[in-house]
């Protein structure tokens, strides 16, 4: 099996490195605001499940706050549509450092089935470009796939963001082999 | 008036719901689709998953000498239409869901063919596993233009073969 | 045409009420209908533009029609000219009209949307995507950001998606907030209030404590699935359909199937028609369920909604073990399904559902039993049986206001004809009677599926092949556990020509302005919740701008603290 594109060490101590200083200075646990960018639902009930007593969230101290400002976690939903995005910088913005988040869905992380509409941007990807442009630093994304995401898959995402997990997909290319 | 307060006897038979993951397996019946995986043996790079991928999560194109199948697990929406479709039956639908990272690149499986090149222009036009495959699958001989002749110079040899038929031109 | 109409009216009509409007139709329009013709339940009228509106001003009080959907297309590249195609449906009958008005470049059309009220959005939407004028009304933009290019019309073919993204680039807009005035104080709901999960925004025009008016400013959801639909292939279609909604996934992708199929004319084996009533049934309890949650979440009662979602979880099991997934089944294409419910899965679905059902009659007994619940659901946010009636609304909303309307029974469709089921309808009009409905809804449902799990034929799940037409017109409906959801579809070789989607919170919204009057405050957030709005479905065609208008924005914790009460 070949390897290619598979992150160098130095590159993925560095990046341990970012991610102990970005969570040296988080003295609590983690607060979510849920961001739906223009999502169809299913990943939002979804979060709203995480809450609930199956999954519970709040066993690990994580609430869902109400406002962006109080917020360390952003959970966005949605591929962004045009319409939004006005609203979704600001919510961003108005996050205290370090500001995290994590990219839900198959929307989020790739603009899902929408990727190539003129409505919407594509997912956050996308969206990174015009945050940078506006100014607006974020600190750690994390990419969770799915459609619609389990609730296990987003508390592996958190935990894969607060560095208690390492994530296990891997960039592979293969050749296609004689049978 | 008193009612409500059942529900106390409620929780308390109920217990606690809660599944402790990730200190425990999840709950995940046997027929939850989660990330697919491509067989790089089985597969011959005919291209039918890409045509019904509705997100265009698998893709495959020309890249240099070679042709490439691509996956990208951030926009899969794990419907099971490519491993519903796919002739040689390479692709299984596993049950993996713990695909975060913040690595975007980690997010591809690329599968890497040999190709066919057309014996006109020198292009790449389909690979060597989909013209052994072809061949097998039918039992008179294929022609020979079929396998090594790509589709654009192809029309151009037909139109030749008709035009020298019709005005008496002479063609190759 | 011959002016001897019986006879044809005699072969077209299904029952008296059917005569009754065709006859009227040809008696004040004889040289104006083009054509007439019927395939099943669908009676098909091809009518000049100018003699339309005289058509409907002669029958929309005296039949009881109701407005289903209006479906505008560009059909210039086959036939020269636009489309409008409005669909009613006659209950009584199960019969659907459907007027088909050729529409030549730069002609106007009467607006209807006096005559039937719900056609306002549709009219509107028409002229945002396709560029139809219509006369008589005010013309606003609907769908389209604010600074959306003029001339630059979505729908229409002549233009792809490349050239939409180029002419068009989002900017960040920020609105700027002005202090209110007079002694009406606008107060915003939304976007990003915790309690509605989903972008959209309500101005409530209160005075004191009352609300006196209200506003919906939506359609931030707009993605362009229309448009998209039309680059993909009949197949791709219904997983693009499941994503319109997250929730009700499953019923949009079984109306649009069952449109194709219609148009088709495919036969479809039994066993798909089981399996799809099956797994609609499913979804149904579970959206019940869900909003069952979010609605004692929002009167305080937060133990409820945490034990309504305890017993959803089931629900969702057994959805991934009959479908492969949670949410988004995914299982739905032309012709069929592609999984099966084995034999050894009917056990477990019959467990569950005793489960579900015992735990499901403790959980309301004692809800309905908190002092608070009660008292807040009774008497607020009562909306009229005429009102709804005009309106044409759908679903749970116009159930509890005494109209008995139901697509399982009315046009009925899949398995349900198999089955024995009641339709539960409650007069008093308020959020109780809604609350009710839903709650015997999830009983009955509980029923449907033992019954069709004990009644399951064998047999293929999937046609063996069928071939694509163009240009036939298909109409699928299916009740949603929001209303009723109606596709309209337009065939083309490889993929549908044209298909519109028309959700019931599309209709039902209309109506929150009639329910929130004389409301308290805090009652608004669940009279609009009580409508189960459900925005992703409505907010599929087109983007809106947000509307002008000064604004005075009050913390939103302000008006949660008043919502929650003792929370």
């Amino acid at each position: 099996m070949s390897d290619g594109g598979k992150p160098d060490l130095t590159m993925s101590e560095f990046v341990l490195n970012k991610l102990e200083e970005v969570f040296t200075k988080l003295k609590r646990s983690v607060w979510l605001f849920h961001l739906n960018t223009g999502s169809c639902n299913g990943c939002d009930i979804e979060v709203l499940d995480v809450l609930t007593p199956y999954f519970d969230v709040e066993r690990f101290g994580i609430k869902l706050v109400g406002s962006p400002r109080h917020a360390d976690l952003i959970l966005l939903t949605g591929p962004v549509t045009i319409k939004t995005i006005g609203k979704v910088v600001r919510a961003i913005k108005a996050m205290p450092r370090p500001r995290l988040v994590l990219a839900l869905g198959s929307c989020g992380v790739g603009g899902g089935i929408w990727f190539n509409t003129y409505a919407t941007l594509g997912g956050y990807p996308q969206l990174e470009k015009i945050l940078k442009d506006a100014g607006v630093e974020v600190d750690r994304v994390v990419y969770v796939p799915g459609c619609p995401v389990r609730p296990e898959a987003i508390i592996y995402g958190v935990a894969v963001l607060l560095g208690l997990l390492q994530p296990k997909s891997k960039h592979r290319r293969v050749s296609a082999v004689e049978g | 008036m008193v009612k409500f307060l059942k529900m106390l006897s409620i929780s308390v038979r109920e217990g606690t719901a809660t599944r402790k993951y990730p200190f425990e397996s999840p709950l995940v019946t046997p027929e939850f689709r989660g990330k697919i995986e491509i067989d790089p043996v089985k597969c011959v790079g005919c291209g039918a998953c890409t045509r019904i991928c509705p997100p265009k999560a698998l893709t495959i194109g020309n890249e240099g000498d070679e042709i490439v199948l691509k996956y990208f697990e951030g926009r899969c929406i794990f419907c099971g239409m490519c491993a519903y479709v796919c002739p040689q039956k390479a692709i299984t639908v596993s049950k993996e869901f713990e695909l975060a990272t913040w690595e975007l690149g980690d997010l591809y499986d690329e599968i890497v063919h040999t190709t066919v090149k057309c014996r006109i222009c020198g292009k790449p036009f389909t690979t060597v596993k989909f013209v052994k495959e072809v061949e097998k699958r039918i039992d008179n001989k294929v022609p020979e233009d079929l396998l090594t002749v790509c589709p654009e110079c192809r029309k151009k040899l037909t139109a030749r073969k008709i035009g020298s038929k019709v005005v008496g031109v002479s063609g190759e | 045409m011959s002016h001897d109409y019986s006879k044809l009216i005699d072969e077209l009509s299904r029952g008296h009420r059917s005569r009754a409007i065709l006859s009227k139709i040809l008696e004040v329009c004889g040289d104006s209908v083009l054509d007439l013709s019927r395939r099943n339940i669908v009676i098909k009228i091809v009518i000049k533009a100018n003699c339309l509106r005289t058509a409907l001003e002669n029958i929309y009080k005296e039949h009881d029609l109701y407005l289903r959907t209006i479906a505008a297309s560009d059909e210039r590249s086959r036939e020269g000219l636009f489309k409008l195609y409005y669909v009613f449906g006659i209950d009584s009958e199960g019969t659907n009209l459907v007027f088909e008005v050729p529409v030549a470049e730069g002609v106007k059309v009467d607006t209807i949307s006096d005559l039937f009220r719900a056609s306002d959005w549709y009219e509107l939407e028409a002229h945002d995507l396709l560029g139809i004028e219509f006369n008589g009304r005010q013309m606003s933009r609907l769908v389209l950001p604010e600074d959306w290019p003029e001339n630059l019309y979505p729908l229409r073919k002549e233009v792809s998606v490349e050239e939409l993204k180029k002419m068009y680039q989002p900017q960040l807009i920020s609105r700027v907030s002005e202090l209110g005035v007079e002694e009406v104080v606008r107060i915003p709901v939304g976007p990003y209030h915790p309690a509605l999960h989903e972008p959209e925004y309500f101005e409530l025009y209160v005075r004191g404590e009352k609300v006196v008016d209200a506003r919906y400013v939506g359609f931030m959801v707009h993605r362009g699935i229309e448009k998209l639909a039309e680059s993909m292939k009949y197949d791709q279609v219904p997983f693009l359909a499941e994503r319109i909604c997250g929730i009700c996934g499953f019923v949009h992708s079984t109306s649009y199937v069952q449109a194709v199929e219609d148009a088709l004319g495919i036969e479809v084996p039994e066993r798909a028609h089981f399996i799809r009533s099956i797994v609609l049934e499913v979804e149904r309890i579970h959206s019940h369920l869900l909003w069952l949650g979010v609605a004692l979440h929002l009167l305080g009662y937060d133990t409820g909604f945490m034990h309504a979602w305890r017993i959803r979880e089931k629900v969702m099991v057994l959805a991934e073990l009959l479908t492969g997934s949670r949410k988004t089944y995914g299982i739905d294409l032309v012709g069929g399904v592609k999984k099966d419910i084995d034999k050894d899965k009917i056990p477990r679905i019959k467990e569950t559902l005793n489960v579900l059902r015992k735990e499901f009659k403790e959980l309301v007994d004692v809800a309905m039993s908190v002092p608070q619940v009660k008292a807040r659901l009774t008497g607020t946010g009562v909306l009229p049986r005429g009102e709804a009636r005009a309106y044409s609304l759908v679903g749970p909303t116009v159930r509890g206001s005494g109209l008995a309307r139901d697509v399982r029974k009315d046009y009925t469709y899949a398995a349900y004809h198999y089955v024995s089921f009641k339709v539960p309808v409650y007069t008093e009009g308020d959020n109780l009677a809604r609350t009710l409905v839903r709650v015997d809804e999830v009983f009955e449902s509980i029923s449907i599926i033992e019954q069709l799990v004990d009644m399951m034929p064998g047999g293929p799940i999937k046609a063996e092949r069928w071939e694509p037409q163009p240009m036939r017109l298909g109409i699928g409906a299916v009740e949603a556990p929001r209303g009723e959801v109606v596709h309209v579809v337009l065939t083309d070789l490889y993929g549908p020509y044209r298909w519109r989607v028309r959700a019931p919170t599309y209709q039902n919204l209309q109506a929150v302005p009639i329910m929130l009057k004389g409301v308290d405050l805090a009652d608004a957030p669940l009279t609009i919740a009580s409508i189960d709005p459900c925005f992703s479905c409505t907010d599929r065609a087109v983007i809106i701008n947000l509307g002008s208008g000064s604004v005075k924005t009050l913390p939103i914790e302000v008006i949660s603290r008043r919502v929650r009460g003792n929370g």
